[in-house]
Parts: C-alpha cells; structure tokens; sequence
C-alpha cells in the first residue's frame, strides 16, 4: 500500500500535488462551511442557554452579550415555583404507563395482521390508518365531553389512555412491519410442541420484538413530554402537571419575563435532549425507520 | 383456518381502545356538529347550520386559506432545506452523524419551548433578532417580526421549518443512503459535477423519499396549533388564526362545542382530502421519473 503510494508520488511531479492540495483545501473550506450553517441552526438554543444565565438587567442593557458569569437565580426561582420535581415524575409515570399499553396491544393487534391477509385485517389496517391521518384536534371536543361525562378528568387512567389512543396505530404499523418479517417455520415449532395461540405469541414472537419496542418507547416518550393539547384540557390538578404544562403555566402567555422563560424552556426541555444525546443513533434510525418502508 | 382466524382475538384490546378513543369521540365529533351542543344541557339539533356558517363568512374561510397557505409555505421550505442539507451531508461522511443529528435537535423540542424562545428572538425592541440586525449594521431591516399582519404568517412558518429541517433531512439522508454507490462513482467518472450528479443522477431515485417527507410534514403541519398559539394567538388582525386556533377558542373560549365540532370535521376531510390526493399525485409522479 505504502509503496505503490510511494511511487505514484514520486513519478508525478508537483503539478499533482497543487491539484492535491487545491483538493484538500476545497475539501476543508466545504466543511468549514457546512459545519458553520449547523452551527448557525443550533444559534437559537445557545442562546436559550445563555439568555438563562442572565439576571435581568443584563437582558435589557445588552441582549445579545454574554452573562458576565453564571447567574444561577434565574433556575432557583424557577425551580422552587413551577413543581418541576413533580411534574417530572408525573411525565414519567405517565409515559411509561403509555409504553405499556401501547407496546402489548399493538404488539398483540399486530400479529394477526401480519400472519393474515383477508377482508377482516384489510378493515383492521384501514382504521390504523385513519387514526395516523387524523389530527387531535378532531376528538378533542368529544373526548373532553365523554371524559367529564365518565369523570376521568383530571384522572391519570384517562389521559393515560387517550395518549395510548394516539400512538397505537404507529404501533400497529411498526409491529406489522417486523412480525411479518420472522419466518413462519420458527411459530410452526412451537405450535408442533402444542403451543397455543398465545404461548405462541408470548414466547416465539414477543422477544423477538425488543428493536421495534425500543424505538417506539422513544416515540411515546418524545410525544408524552412535548404534547401540550391533551394535558391542557384534560389535567387541571396542580399535582398532576405534565412538564411543559408546569412550564406553560410558570411561564404564561402574555407579558413574559425573560428571568422565567429562559430557565423554563431549558429545565423543560432538558431531560429530552439528555436522552437524545444518548440514544442519538437509535432516534436517528427509528425516525427513519417508519419514513423508508 | 378457522383456527387462524381466531387470531383476531389478538386485535381485541387495541380496537377497544381506539374505538372508545377514536372511532367513538369521532362519530360523536360528527353528531355534535349537527348541533348547538354548549357543553352542559341538552343538544338542539340545528341541522346543517353550522357548516352553513364555516363556508358563508369571511372569518373561517379566512382560516381556512390561512391553513392551506401556511402548509404550502411550510412544505415547500422543508423539501428543499431538507434535502439541501442531506445532498451537502451526504457527500461529507465526516461530518454526517454528527450534523444529522445536531440539525434533528429542535425537533425533539416542544412546541411551546420553540415557541418560547422565538416569541423572545422576535421581540421588537430587545429581541434577538433585531439586536442582531441593528450589530450588524442593518438596522434599516428590523421588523415587527410578530406584530406586522404582513409578515406574522411568514415568521411563524419561519420558526416552524427552523425546528423540522433535520426531520426532513434524516428522510432524504436515508433516501441517499439507499442509493446504490456504483451510480454516483459512474457519474462521477463521467466527469459530472456535483450538481449535475444531484441533478440528473440522484434526484430522480429520491422519488419515494419526496413522497413520504411531503405527506408526513403536510399532515403535521395541517394541524398546526402551539406555535401559533404561542406565538401570536391567531393575531394580528387575525393574520395567523389558523382552523386549529378557530377550534381551540370556540371551544374553550366561548363553550361552543357544536361550531367546534364542525370545524374539526372541516379539518377532518381537508387533511383527509390533501393527504389523498398528494398521495396519489406523488406515486403516480414516481412512477414517471
């Protein structure tokens, strides 16, 4: 390798090399450049970031320098006001309590359907596809209604189910996907040694499935945290306060203060993009995954 | 095979969430629209009354186009800085993962943090935007970012393709990737140029990728609601009052749950309607190309 490179180099005078370093240096300047237009992307979160450490005099004398040193008041204030302990939790136990309902039903929904095709799976996958079409704003009006009608306002069971409502037909679709992909011959083994339906299920497909589950537990995660509608209308109890409807309601809509808007987007946003960075790959990948069928 | 198609007990929990979440509210959605349901007290049905407003005033059909018009302005600027972004990325392995990544960054935000944040680098007086304008010498072109009628829609839909750029571009990105390499290697010793590569050779196979990343945005954006929410409350002048916003204050604002509900309906088939079409139009244009 070396010497054949060796050679070549030798035999081909100078006037390759400024072709190599012409090369070289359009290489660079073309990566300095993209680099610098992510960089000018990422500009409104650094400045997020900064604009949290500022106390308020600093925002209105010079908005766009940097704080003289980390004023750490701002997320003081903000920590010992908006619930945030609480609210994280409550986003937790929510997701995860979606995850569970989600990832079993839609696991289990899906094995038929991918085992078989005939009118009654084609109704089935059509109504999937309805509820990935349809927007929230749809039912809200009567979720609202049927949930104070059956006094699940405010409950946890309620939104609990209306989330998993929102991310089953996804679940649906990427378990379809993956089942219909495990070959027939492993569940005929099982079903030789007298398995039932269900053991079948339990045992031959259900660990197979642990890559669609990840990535779709990201998904409910990501849709818990962020969505702001459902939480809204539906939680009124201050102890049951999804993250950002603590921030919303720290924060406010009109009149905003910098002091508290900053801290709150950052501390609202925060375990989020903690996960991100480190399921960044697994993100990456099941963004894609569901986009390139 | 009768035994198989006892497999279908297996759907049974997950169709008895969606039909008393989805299906039911849904049906219910549509029979409430045939009434001046307020809420609490009994449902008068007033016929075809309140789709008989939607389409007779000015107001909603001024949402309605709004709608329309922002998701045209969202879409189109997300095709192209997403695939802007991927077709530069792709040649640049160095940097992929780590620009992917990075630009997908916003999009795991949510609504109402952006919202935040933009609400503030929009400010007229000390917000990010003009300050920086007026540092670098371009004064003359601070804006009201948010309160001009004429440009409230634009800066929205500006923060919107600012969070989804990396949404689009991870689709285009695994579009590339399924390209196979020997094409561009041929082009490239064809002596094509890198434009005329992307142009010619990599452009036509992005076909199903276009497609999806067309119909997945439309859909998100159609029902766009926090960042307008946010941002400017459907003002000024009603310059961002999108159907979503319509909905949200008929409903909480003035408990007019049968007009809401008629509005969600409107929504309903536009996103259903658009979804369709595009879907058609855009395989059958695949299939061309």
């Amino acid at each position: 390798m070396t010497s054949t490179a060796d050679t070549h180099a030798a035999a081909s005078g100078p006037s390759l090399d400024w072709d190599l370093i012409r090369r070289k240096t359009k290489s660079y300047f073309a990566h300095g450049l993209v680099l610098l237009l992510v960089a000018i992307m990422l500009l409104p979160l650094f400045y997020m970031v900064m604009m949290s450490f500022k106390t308020s005099t600093e925002i209105a004398n010079d908005p766009l320098g940097l704080p003289a040193s980390l004023y750490w008041g701002n997320y003081m204030e903000a920590l010992s006001s908006m619930g945030y302990a609480r609210s994280v939790l409550n986003s937790m136990g929510i997701t995860v309590s979606v995850i569970l309902v989600v990832v079993l039903a839609g696991a289990m929904a899906a094995y038929p359907l991918a085992r078989l095709q005939n009118r009654v799976s084609r109704i089935i996958v059509m109504i999937m596809a309805l509820g990935l079409a349809t927007p929230n704003f749809v039912t809200i009006t009567p979720i609202y209604v049927i949930f104070r009608d059956l006094g699940l306002l405010d409950s946890c069971l309620g939104i609990v189910l209306a989330f998993a409502a929102l991310k089953l037909p996804l679940a649906v679709f990427f378990y379809t996907g993956f089942i219909a992909a495990i070959p027939v011959e492993l569940e005929e083994a099982a079903r030789l040694d007298n398995c039932n339906n269900w053991q079948v299920f339990w045992h031959v497909i259900r660990p197979l499935l642990a890559p669609v589950t990840a990535t779709l537990s990201l998904f409910v995660m990501i849709m818990v945290w962020n969505d702001f509608i459902y939480p809204l209308l539906l939680l009124t109890d201050k102890d049951k306060l999804t993250v950002m409807i603590a921030v919303y309601k720290f924060v406010g809509n009109t009149g905003i203060d910098p002091t508290k808007l900053f801290p709150a987007a950052v501390l609202g946003s925060l375990p989020l993009l903690v996960m991100f960075a480190v399921f960044q790959r697994k993100i990456m990948a099941g963004a894609t995954a569901g986009a390139v069928k | 095979m009768r035994a198989r198609n006892s497999l279908y007990i297996f759907t049974i929990p997950a169709l008895a969430v969606l039909t008393l979440f989805f299906i039911h509210p849904i049906i219910l959605t549509a029979d409430m629209s045939f009434t001046s349901f307020k809420g609490i007290g009994a449902a008068e049905p007033v016929g075809w009354k309140n789709y008989d407003r939607i389409v007779s005033r000015d107001r909603y059909l001024d949402a309605i186009w709004i709608t329309l018009w922002y998701t045209v302005i969202v879409v189109t600027a997300l095709t192209i800085t997403g695939m802007f972004f991927a077709a530069v990325l792709h040649r640049l392995p160095a940097i992929r993962n780590f620009s992917r990544a990075a630009l997908y960054t916003p999009a795991m935000m949510s609504f109402v943090v952006v919202g935040y944040i933009w609400q503030f680098l929009y400010s007229p007086l000390n917000g990010g935007i003009n300050v920086a304008l007026r540092d670098l010498g371009l004064g003359a072109w601070e804006q009201n970012w948010l309160g001009n009628p004429d440009l409230a829609l634009y800066s929205v839909a500006f923060t919107q393709i600012w969070m989804f750029t990396g949404f689009t571009c991870a689709i285009f990105l695994a579009g590339f990737a399924g390209i196979p390499e020997e094409i561009g290697e041929a082009g490239k010793l064809e002596g094509a140029t890198s434009w005329q590569r992307f142009r010619y050779l990599e452009l036509p196979l992005l076909g199903p990728s276009i497609t999806v990343s067309v119909i997945l945005t439309t859909i998100g954006t159609l029902k766009t609601f926090e960042l307008p929410f946010i941002l400017t409350n459907g003002g000024p002048d009603g310059a961002t009052r999108m159907l979503s916003i319509e909905i949200i204050n008929n409903l909480f604002g003035q408990y007019k749950f049968g007009f809401a509900s008629a509005l969600s309906i409107v929504m309903l088939i536009i996103v259903l309607a658009v979804s369709f079409i595009q879907n058609k139009v855009l395989r059958d244009r695949e299939n061309v190309t």
